[in-house]
């Protein structure tokens, strides 16, 4: 009997000083992230917490424990934007959206000092984008201050913005008004920041108006300019483009909706990464597709790209470093899973997010134009399909359903070669954007073998045989 | 004579991947794998190899195509 004796005595000492651990109340602890979360959302004050009961205390830790964890890492990230130094986009973008709500969460979160830099960087700037479009212009010294918080071609621009703005003073005084007007000095700072978009120029109005409002309404882009072909899309491609249309138009409706956040840092969460939630399918055949987001803060993939597009919505500007859009392709037209983004779409997305010299990547078939001549076979049997599947085939459908030749001539010889890739390159200036001038065939998603090597539902294609095709500004450069 | 133009091109772009085959075959049959014991000349083999590089390239080249006709389809 006596082990036992040991035993049960052993077990009380060892458990003595858990249960008076258990019973101790918690201090106040403004570095703990359950802390700043409770500071962030008003849940409780240090006095307030000092008087709840300890176990109340445990409870109210626990619940947080995970929110304040994500919450954590996303205003750091969000942080992590905000004190580089920025581009045009980027210091209308933050003076707009930085106020005094936002600051506040930095301050708790990221620091009082940091916040405080933060704030004197956004009220410069600030200052700094007013004056720029006023008479007097930047100065010497106001551009020899700015290069600590922005990039050398925004100062550029912002000086640029003097002569830009005395312009349209000119043609305003000439045409009898005394005042240019907000639109004047705002077109000229969408032409000096390369971003005469309408989109931009709501942002800028809104900075200009002094408006705190947080609502980032893109416009609503539909365009049926890249229909797929009727008959094909009756019967060959099925499931994959008889939706496009009404895909289209969900993104539209989607555009239509406004931001709900002014930044991730401000009413946010962040979108969950399906690559943590995959599950392993059995099917013989592939449904790969998805969203490949990479970001300074890390790659993350999206399967449904509804997803993707409210992450990339709640990202600051200039912070895409690569996309990947993973799906069936036609000529014109990516599909991701429901979604399908033509070059309209795409540009509506994308502008202004892309970083310098990111990469928009078309990971679907013939999404750039077949190019020039080849000697490649393979090449040249892509070629001869896509001129096959996009014109033949809907051309004689059409003219089955009793369609004009010519009409029906016209509009398959201008769709059929439709180069996804190098249009949307003329919609997101600066970016990089490549296609496949052929169909991608990618290993991982022929029968059987997709099975074998679990990539039914693959969010990125790996290897792709195919011709790559890449373009910036509407120029072909090299693939980077 | 739109259509007629259309029917032609669509017929000879049909034909493209079968052209390969067709030769492979002309030039196998032209140059036959030499009996047993018998050496084959340099333009014999030559011959052969063409061939069968047409051949199985042709042979290769449809199956392309039906992969490409698979993925229109979705169903790859």
């Amino acid at each position: 009997m006596k082990p036992i004796y040991h035993a049960i005595i052993g077990l009380l000492l060892a458990a003595a000083p858990g249960a008076v651990c258990a019973a101790e109340p918690v201090q106040w602890d403004a570095n703990r992230p359950e802390f700043k979360f409770f500071q962030e959302k008003g849940s409780y004050t240090e006095d307030a917490w000092d008087q709840l009961a300890p176990e109340d205390q445990e409870k109210a830790l626990e619940e947080v424990k995970d929110k304040a964890l994500e919450r954590e890492k996303l205003v750091l990230e969000d942080y992590s934007y905000a004190s580089q130094k920025w581009d045009s986009r980027q210091a209308k973008f933050y003076t707009d959206k930085i106020r005094n709500e936002e600051l506040k969460v930095f301050y708790i979160w990221v620091g009082k000092e940091e916040g405080q830099e933060l704030n004197r960087k956004v009220s410069f700037v600030r200052d700094m984008l007013a004056k720029a479009s006023t008479e007097e212009g930047l100065t010497d010294e106001d551009a020899a201050a700015l290069s600590r918080y922005l990039i050398p071609e925004a100062i550029n621009d912002l000086r640029a913005l003097k002569t830009a703005a005395g312009v349209q003073r000119q043609a305003a005084a000439a045409a009898g008004r005394q005042d240019p007007g907000k639109a004047a000095v705002n077109a000229s700072l969408d032409k000096a920041s390369g971003a005469a978009s309408k989109a931009n120029g709501k942002d800028i109005s809104k900075f200009f108006d002094g408006s705190a409002g947080n609502g980032d309404v893109s416009d609503p882009v539909y365009s049926k300019k890249y229909a797929l072909p009727k008959g094909v899309v009756g019967s060959a491609v099925g499931g994959i483009s008889g939706s496009m249309s009404k895909q289209v138009a969900g993104a539209a409706d989607d555009l239509l909706a406004p931001n709900g956040t002014s930044a991730t840092t401000v009413k946010s969460a962040p979108p969950a990464a399906l690559g943590e939630a995959k599950t392993k399918s059995k099917a013989l055949t592939s449904d790969a597709y998805g969203i490949t987001l990479e970001t300074g803060a890390g790659v993350k993939t999206f399967r449904k790209p509804k997803e993707a597009e409210a992450a990339i919505r709640e990202l600051p500007p200039g912070s895409v470093k690569k996309i990947i859009l993973y799906g069936h392709g036609a000529p014109g037209l990516q599909s991701v899973g429901d979604n399908s983004y033509d070059a309209e779409s795409t540009t509506a997305l994308l502008k202004g997010k892309m970083a310098k010299d990111g990469v928009i990547q078309f990971a679907g078939c013939n999404t750039a134009s077949i190019g020039g001549p080849t000697l490649n076979p393979a090449v040249g049997l892509s070629m001869v399909a896509r001129r096959l599947l996009y014109f033949s085939v809907p051309y004689f459908l059409d003219r089955k359903d009793g369609r004009n030749a010519e009409d029906s001539k016209q509009e398959w010889e201008k769709t059929w070669n439709a180069d996804l890739a190098r249009d949307t390159s003329n919609g997101v200036k600066g970016a990089i954007v490549c296609g496949y001038r052929t169909f991608g065939l990618v290993p991982g998603r022929l029968p059987v073998v997709t099975r074998l090597m679990g990539t039914q539902e693959a969010t990125t294609p790996g290897y792709v045989a195919g011709k790559k095709a890449c373009y910036q500004d509407g120029k072909e450069v090299p693939a980077p | 004579m739109t259509d007629l133009n259309y029917i032609l091109e669509t017929i000879l772009l049909l034909a493209v991947p079968f052209v390969p085959v067709a030769i492979g075959v002309m030039l196998r049959r032209k140059f036959p794998r030499p009996a047993e014991g018998a050496a084959a000349t340099g333009g014999q083999k030559a011959g052969r190899l063409a061939g069968n590089l047409l051949f199985w390239g042709g042979i290769a080249g449809i199956v392309f195509m039906v992969i490409v006709l698979l993925n229109f389809k979705g169903k790859i």
